[in-house]
């Protein structure tokens, strides 16, 4: 119970930390955030008309007491309006959100479906030509950028055999394509991390045990995986980093609608609110994410359990 | 039953067995006798197929099966139903976090057995562990080394395989469960037709238990003979040498 | 022994391609047979010839002298961002394991936060919003990577600190800057180097990223990032213009990422 109060607590500081950093960061972008906004309206900037701007954007405020009601905003949901458009830029975040979030659970779901199976039969099958061949790829994978491998993709089933439309839609199949770029570099990732995982459970005692009671394959596998998970959950969860970032580039290659594209358009029109919204967004995604993380491991591993429960009863 | 041949084998870059001969009867204890180093795990290791060790020559056939040439035992069905192994250090030999339930239904069902609970209360009753029901909910983790032992050890029993090869295992009991495994292991033989391959370095064990005995030495297999005889007349210097330093037994 | 020495000989392999390749784009002035940045309506979309070795892009430019230019930026950019993190990071670190105290611990914290964060959504807003320019795109990745060499020059410090030779050159009454020079420094290259092999080729996927998302070099400033960028528009009718650039960066990281595995390995065998 206490320590669960504690992780709370430690999440709201990274997020306010967070906060903090992202509205700095466009408090100290070069330029007057009025004037900024006027051009990109493609308003003639005057003096008077700058001032009046100002004033209502709340400019002339000092630092702190902006960031308080920027703050309070973005707690209730309210993250400003678009410089481009004045549309509230929440709802903007929110569709991205739900386009990439497709895009990265197709993604990530790939990812397991090639790389746990290929890293078991390559951490059981040590040294043979099919764990040179995964070892390959996954060098390979872990090697290339994502904008390389999703051109290539592209010029080959887009161009050059017609098989997938150019412009990723709301189909499945349009989603095949940005998915599968996406879930390369981080499928050569996993295989590399679960191959070792694999390889470190079958060197224990107890997988010599089972073979020597004559306990077949597929059992010793079962048991592998299952002592596995929590260092697998751990593999994973390092990375939704990439997984983020993949999907900047992802979308921008393919228009994916997603959170990715919303954001380069933003910064090509220096619309800053949407990019403060834009990293406010991923930042809290990703810290939650890795903070569940954290709690999963500590469940699914009994004796990782034990001994964080140890460490607390002496803390 | 088993029948090694010219067995040669070793890890990387050091050889640990130079040209063994070797054949088993069925339903025969043999023991074999050697020092640490003398090369008696490696050729357990080589009988069951042990993935860091490489045979080099030679050949191991059990009833009639070939078992060799980097293909691990437990990969052609052999080891469990056929051989089981009691291994030198067997506390380990479970997955520690899941419970022995779990892991002794999917040892059975490897074999095509059903798990039967009267069955099990026996096994564990002869390595001197009560209340069955309460193992089996639990986890190794859970448990002491020598409680995970013994399970290990009843686990090898319960599959009741032709050949049962012992490492060492009773040195880590304490004496009464040692004597009861013995007893077990004896009542194996008589019952089922067990073989039994027995490594020790313990004499009086070897002198109790064994039909044979065979000593090694430095990775060569100096002696074998009928008990009795290779106590009462020893060849090979070795073997003398051994029989002087061993504690008198009362004869 | 036999393996350690097969390790050796790949890493000096691996280590004279590198090598190659760096000497290659450090002379592009020399080695590129045309000027990158002139463009010919006369020579637009040419496929590979004597003349322009690698064809030539959508302004009739030499994609060949291009991707030794390019070359040049992605390289450079990289290796002076690390080297850059580098000595900020040993510095901090140093410093901080050694003294210890507040500024340890002030400094760590941040550490860890900044750790918390998706590092490349951060630069990606970053490199964004200060608008283009190498020198934009290297702030944002260096942001957070000084953090990898000051953690690891903290802990081997603080491990090396309360060892006796250590407490030996304190109590003979050497002074703490002859200490972290003569004793510290030396023994905690090896480890930091190999981080900074590492590190190459996660930061010129980063770069070249930056990049190809528009919000890196400005143009027409040749990087291979940028290069794949603008000529994946016209994939259809000049697949070369990407192909190269494309072949060059991943040569280059696959160079760079198996020197330092290979590095690895051998630190640790």
């Amino acid at each position: 119970m206490k320590r669960t109060v504690k992780r709370v607590l430690e999440l709201i500081v990274i997020l306010m930390i967070l906060s903090f950093f992202t509205f700095l960061l466009m408090y100290l972008a070069p330029g007057d955030p009025a004037e900024k906004r006027l051009v990109s309206q493609g308003v003639v900037v005057t003096k008077e008309v700058l001032d009046a701007e100002r004033e209502r954007l709340g400019l002339m405020k000092p630092f702190f007491i902006r960031y308080g009601e920027w703050l309070f905003g973005v707690c209730r949901g309210d993250f400003g309006v678009s410089f481009k458009d004045d549309m509230p830029v929440g709802p903007k975040l929110l569709a991205g959100l739900a386009n990439t979030l497709q895009l990265a659970g197709a993604s990530m779901l790939l990812s397991l479906l090639i790389s746990i199976p290929l890293s078991i039969v390559a951490a059981f099958r040590k040294n043979s030509i099919a764990d040179h061949i995964i070892k390959l790829f996954a060098f390979l994978g872990n090697s290339l950028p994502n904008f390389l491998i999703s051109v290539i993709l592209m010029y080959f089933f887009c161009i050059h055999t017609k098989l997938f439309p150019i412009i990723a839609t709301g189909s499945l199949q349009g989603l095949l394509l940005p998915a599968l770029s996406l879930s390369i570099p981080i499928s050569g990732r996993f295989l590399r991390q679960m191959r070792q995982e694999f390889l470190m459970q079958i060197s224990q005692d107890y997988i010599t045990g089972m073979c020597n009671r004559g306990v077949k394959r597929r059992y010793i596998v079962g048991n592998v995986l299952y002592n596995s998970t929590a260092h697998v959950l751990n593999i994973v969860a390092l990375q939704v980093g990439s997984l983020m970032t993949g999907s900047v580039v992802i979308e921008t290659i393919f228009r994916w609608p997603g959170i990715g594209k919303l954001v380069m358009d933003s910064i090509t029109a220096r619309d800053y609110p949407v990019i403060m919204g834009f990293v406010l967004v991923m930042g809290t995604v990703y810290v939650v994410i890795n903070q569940l993380v954290d709690v999963c491991m500590g469940c699914l591993d009994p004796r990782i359990r034990m001994e964080s429960e140890g460490h607390h009863d002496k803390a | 039953m088993l029948e090694i041949k010219h067995l040669s084998a070793g890890y990387e870059g050091e050889q640990t067995l130079h040209d063994i001969n070797l054949t088993m009867q069925p339903g025969e204890i043999l023991c074999i006798v050697g020092e640490s180093g003398s090369g008696k795990s490696s050729l357990i290791r080589a009988i069951t197929g042990y993935k860091g060790l490489q045979v080099t020559e030679g050949s191991i056939c059990f009833g009639g099966q070939e078992l060799m040439r980097g293909k691990r035992a437990c990969a052609n069905g052999v080891m469990g139903r056929e051989i089981g192994l009691i291994p030198q250090n067997p506390e380990g030999s479970f997955n520690p976090i899941r419970t022995f339930e779990k892991q002794f239904r999917e040892m059975f069902a490897s074999h095509g057995m059903s798990m039967e609970e009267a069955q099990i209360e026996g096994a564990f009753e002869t390595v001197g562990l009560q209340d069955y029901k309460r193992i089996l909910k639990s986890r190794p983790y859970e448990m002491s080394g020598g409680m995970n032992q013994r399970i290990a050890i009843a686990a090898a029993m319960l599959l009741s395989p032709k050949l049962l090869i012992c490492d060492e295992a009773t040195s880590a009991l304490d004496v009464t469960t040692a004597q009861l495994v013995m007893d077990e292991l004896l009542q194996m033989r008589r019952d089922l037709g067990t073989g039994i391959l027995m490594v020790t370095h313990n004499l009086g064990i070897a002198k109790h238990m064994a039909d044979r005995i065979a000593i090694m030495y430095q990775g060569e297999l100096v002696e074998i003979g009928p008990c009795q005889d290779v106590i009462d007349h020893p060849q090979h210097a070795y073997t003398k040498q051994l029989l002087e330093s061993a504690p008198r037994m009362s004869a | 022994m036999t393996k350690r020495k097969q390790l050796l000989i790949r890493i000096i392999i691996c280590a004279t391609v590198a090598g190659l390749i760096v000497l290659a784009t450090m002379f592009a002035s020399f080695l590129a047979p045309n000027d990158p940045y002139a463009t010919s309506a006369a020579a637009i979309r040419q496929t590979p010839s004597a003349q322009y070795p690698f064809g030539t892009d959508n302004l009739g430019r030499c994609i060949f002298s291009r991707v030794l230019y390019g070359g040049r930026t992605t390289i450079g950019a990289t290796f002076l961002l690390v080297a850059i993190s580098f000595v900020v990071g040993t510095l901090i670190g140093m410093l901080c394991g050694y003294f210890g105290g507040i500024a340890d611990r002030l400094l760590m914290r941040i550490a860890d936060v900044a750790l918390a964060f998706p590092q490349m959504v951060i630069a990606i807003a970053v490199a964004g919003i200060l608008g283009g320019g190498i020198f934009g795109a290297m702030l944002a990745l260096g942001i957070t990577m000084w953090i990898s060499f000051a953690r690891l020059a903290r802990s081997h410090t603080y491990s090396m600190k309360n060892q006796s030779y250590i407490s030996a050159a304190i109590l003979a009454g050497k002074s703490n800057w002859y200490i972290i020079t003569r004793h510290i420094f030396p023994n905690l290259l090896a480890p930091l180097l190999t981080n900074g092999l590492t590190q190459i080729g996660v930061t010129m996927v980063g770069i070249s990223g930056l990049s190809f998302l528009g919000i890196g070099v400005t143009p027409p400033t040749a990087e291979w990032g940028a290069m794949i960028n603008e000529a994946r528009a016209y994939i259809q009718l000049s697949p070369w213009a990407v192909f190269f650039p494309g072949l060059a960066i991943a040569v280059t990281i696959i160079v760079f990422n198996e020197l330092g595995d290979l590095v690895m390995d051998y630190r640790e065998m």
